[in-house]
């Protein structure tokens, strides 16, 4: 994990309410991997200090006052080097501040943080991806290192209607798509458990993120398919989890969720990467 | 501006009158359940540099604490319920004491029991395990013989932990008091009288917070602790009313993120600080933060930190006070 100030090299809208921020700073993406995430601290520099020759953590407002935590969204190669990008929703204060951001500006971060998807080796060929909403955020990464690996990738991407599905030309040609609208606007109407049975006997492997209700019914309909089958000759399912969290590097214990087994796990440090029957 | 040639020193003692002295190399110290048990943040900065760890408050159990939503942001500040939530002391004493017994900088455990009894039980599993400076006590417990008034509250049954627990410990002890309370100097007096050998002054304050849409509390627990820069302001006056009622070291505790906020407890009384919710929001704070005590020392011509303690305090509100290191 490094701390830093980030720049914003580009930052707009994408689609929908969903924006895209990319910043510079080789250091912050330094090890990273898909499914990780970073913190981001959503509140001014104090009057006078912007600009100053040494910028610290200190030097940051004190409201909003926690970090929030993004996924990197995807890679590319910028002027100065790695830049990285994150994929957000405005939903409140601090990422409507982050929409506000203009090229040039500053944002203080710390990251790479949590452990993210573990590719899957040469038995694994065939991917599944999955996202709800904003869960499509980390998922773009993935594909583009299993295509990058010679996978073959297919992406459910879940939105509530048309405004909310990630633009097609964005996702690299070698993956499959699949859309589904809640509202039907586009590509298939329903939820992404309503077409995810029709991939999974595909898959070697499944990656999904998404809003928790979204695991909780993907969770439903694997133990309808698969029954009582052997925990062990289960697919492994890879399932990114959010929760409220505080410092995003293990020493709050804020952000913990519990477990079947009834024991509190840290979201920023054990996860977010859960294999999904752990924890639904 | 002069320059100063001689070294300053930022050394600090929180038990001048112990059986065992507890010397901090500088008087920034982190907080006990922010900085989990000081093994996460070793690739993070140097923590040897750090002028004390006190560990998440370990009891005799280990603890799943509560149940989620634990944390939740406020006005310049957070909320937290995280319910104790720890690995117990036996673990705490075969993984982790081995550990810090090989770090430079001091840790100090920090316990609490559910009775007096457990208290002092917690604290003799530390006696004579490397490691270990100093003993903290969470009074921030329901006392479970007494109706589950917090120990903090009662100043007999603060008391009474204290003593059981220097019975128990030939360690320093430092107890933590709670701002949830009318006249801090009563328990302070009390702890003091009891045997401790610092205060912590203090943990968070007591506080909620309501979700509109699902018309409950945010905190799955209802209640939760403040923390962060609005427990500030709060903090130093109850360090500054302490400090004034008791003769040993106080420590600041409560919302102090920068170098700046540091000092303003120092002159307030405090003998160090301990940095809390900062840390979750800076990693860097706790060091940035002794960076900037030294350069204001430099800058002032300050040649030992305790020159500073309690220089802020209203002339009335002087008292002579033992050096913090005394002079050869
Ligand atoms: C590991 C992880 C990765 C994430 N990746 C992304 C991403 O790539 N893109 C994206 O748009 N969002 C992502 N989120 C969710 C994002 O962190 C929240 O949407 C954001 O914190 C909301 O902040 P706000 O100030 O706009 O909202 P507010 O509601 O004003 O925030 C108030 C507080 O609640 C917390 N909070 C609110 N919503 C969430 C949430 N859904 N999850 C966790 N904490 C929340 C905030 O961090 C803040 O502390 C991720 C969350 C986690 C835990
Ligand atoms: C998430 C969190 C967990 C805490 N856990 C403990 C704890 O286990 N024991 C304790 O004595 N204090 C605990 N505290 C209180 C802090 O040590 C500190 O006293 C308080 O937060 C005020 O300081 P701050 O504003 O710098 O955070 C906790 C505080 C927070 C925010
Ligand atoms: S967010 Fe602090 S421990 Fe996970």
């Amino acid at each position: 994990m490094k701390t830093g100030f980030a720049r914003v090299t580009e930052n707009t809208r994408l689609y929908g309410d969903t924006y895209i921020m990319w910043l510079d700073s080789p250091e912050l993406i330094q090890g990273a991997t898909p499914g990780q995430f970073l913190m981001l601290r959503c509140a001014d520099l104090l009057p006078g200090l912007d600009g100053a020759a040494e910028l610290t953590g200190a030097s940051i407002a004190d409201d909003p006052l926690l970090g929030r935590a993004m996924s990197y969204h995807r890679i590319r190669e910028g002027e100065n080097g790695r830049e990285f990008s994150i994929l957000y929703d405005v939903v409140g204060r601090g990422t409507a501040w982050l929409a506000r951001r203009d090229p040039g500006d500053r944002v203080y971060a710390w990251g790479p943080l949590g452990r993210g998807y573990s590719l899957p080796g040469q038995s694994g060929q065939n991917m599944l991806l999955v996202g709800g909403g904003i869960g499509i955020a980390p998922l773009l990464w993935l594909a583009d290192e299993g295509v990058a690996r010679g996978k073959s990738v297919v992406l459910i991407d879940g939105a509530r209607d048309a405004k909310g599905v990630f633009p097609a030309e964005l996702v690299p040609a070698e993956a499959e798509v699949v859309v589904t609208t809640q509202d039907g606007s586009v590509g298939r109407q329903g939820l992404v458990t309503d077409v995810f049975l029709d991939y999974y006997g595909w898959a070697d492997q499944v990656f999904a993120c998404g809003p928790n209700p979204m695991f909780a019914a993907l969770s439903e309909v694997l133990t309808r398919h698969e029954g009582s089958q052997r925990a062990r000759r289960r697919k492994p399912v890879q399932a990114l989890l959010e929760s409220a969290m505080g410092c995003g590097t293990g020493i709050c214990y804020g952000c913990a969720i519990f477990d079947r087994r009834g024991n509190p796990r840290l979201v920023c440090k054990e996860g977010p990467r859960f294999e999904l029957r752990e924890i639904w | 501006m002069v320059t100063m040639t001689n070294p300053i020193s930022l050394e600090v003692d929180l038990a001048p009158g112990a059986k065992r002295s507890l010397i901090l190399p500088n008087p920034v110290m982190v907080a006990s359940g922010t900085f989990g048990y000081g093994i996460e943040y070793t690739k993070v900065f140097d923590i040897q540099r750090l002028g004390g760890i006190v560990t998440k408050t370990t009891t005799l159990a280990p603890r799943r604490g509560n149940p989620p939503v634990r944390i939740a942001e406020t006005p310049a500040g957070m909320l937290n319920s995280i319910g104790l939530q720890n690995i117990g002391i036996t673990a705490l004493v075969r993984d982790l004491a081995p550990v810090y017994a090989t770090w430079k900088t001091p840790v100090v455990a920090s316990i609490m029991g559910f009775t007096v009894g457990e208290y002092a039980e917690v604290a003799s599993r530390l006696e004579g395990i490397e490691g270990f400076a100093g003993v903290e006590l969470n009074l921030s417990c329901p006392n479970t013989e007494r109706g589950g008034v917090e120990f903090g509250q009662d100043s007999e049954a603060a008391a009474e932990a204290v003593a059981r627990v220097s019975r128990a410990t030939t360690l320093p002890i430092i107890a933590k008091l709670t701002p949830n309370i009318a006249d801090p100097r009563i328990v302070a007096r009390a702890v003091v009288e009891a045997g401790a050998d610092a205060l912590c002054v203090g943990n968070t304050l007591q506080a909620m917070a309501m979700d509109l849409e699902r018309r409950r509390p945010v905190i799955g627990a209802t209640f939760a602790g403040l923390s962060g820069p609005a427990l500030k302001p709060v903090a130093l006056r109850q360090v500054y009313v302490v400090a004034g009622a008791v003769d040993v070291p106080v420590i600041g505790c409560g919302g102090i993120a920068t170098a700046r906020d540091a000092l303003e407890f120092i002159l307030a009384g405090a003998s160090a600080v301990q940095i809390g919710t900062a840390t979750f929001t800076n990693p860097l704070a706790p060091i940035e933060a002794i960076d900037g005590i030294e350069a204001y020392c430099r800058e002032h011509e300050i040649c030992r930190i305790g020159e500073l303690v309690g220089a802020g305090r209203a002339p009335a509100d002087r008292k002579p006070r033992p050096e913090t290191v005394p002079l050869k």
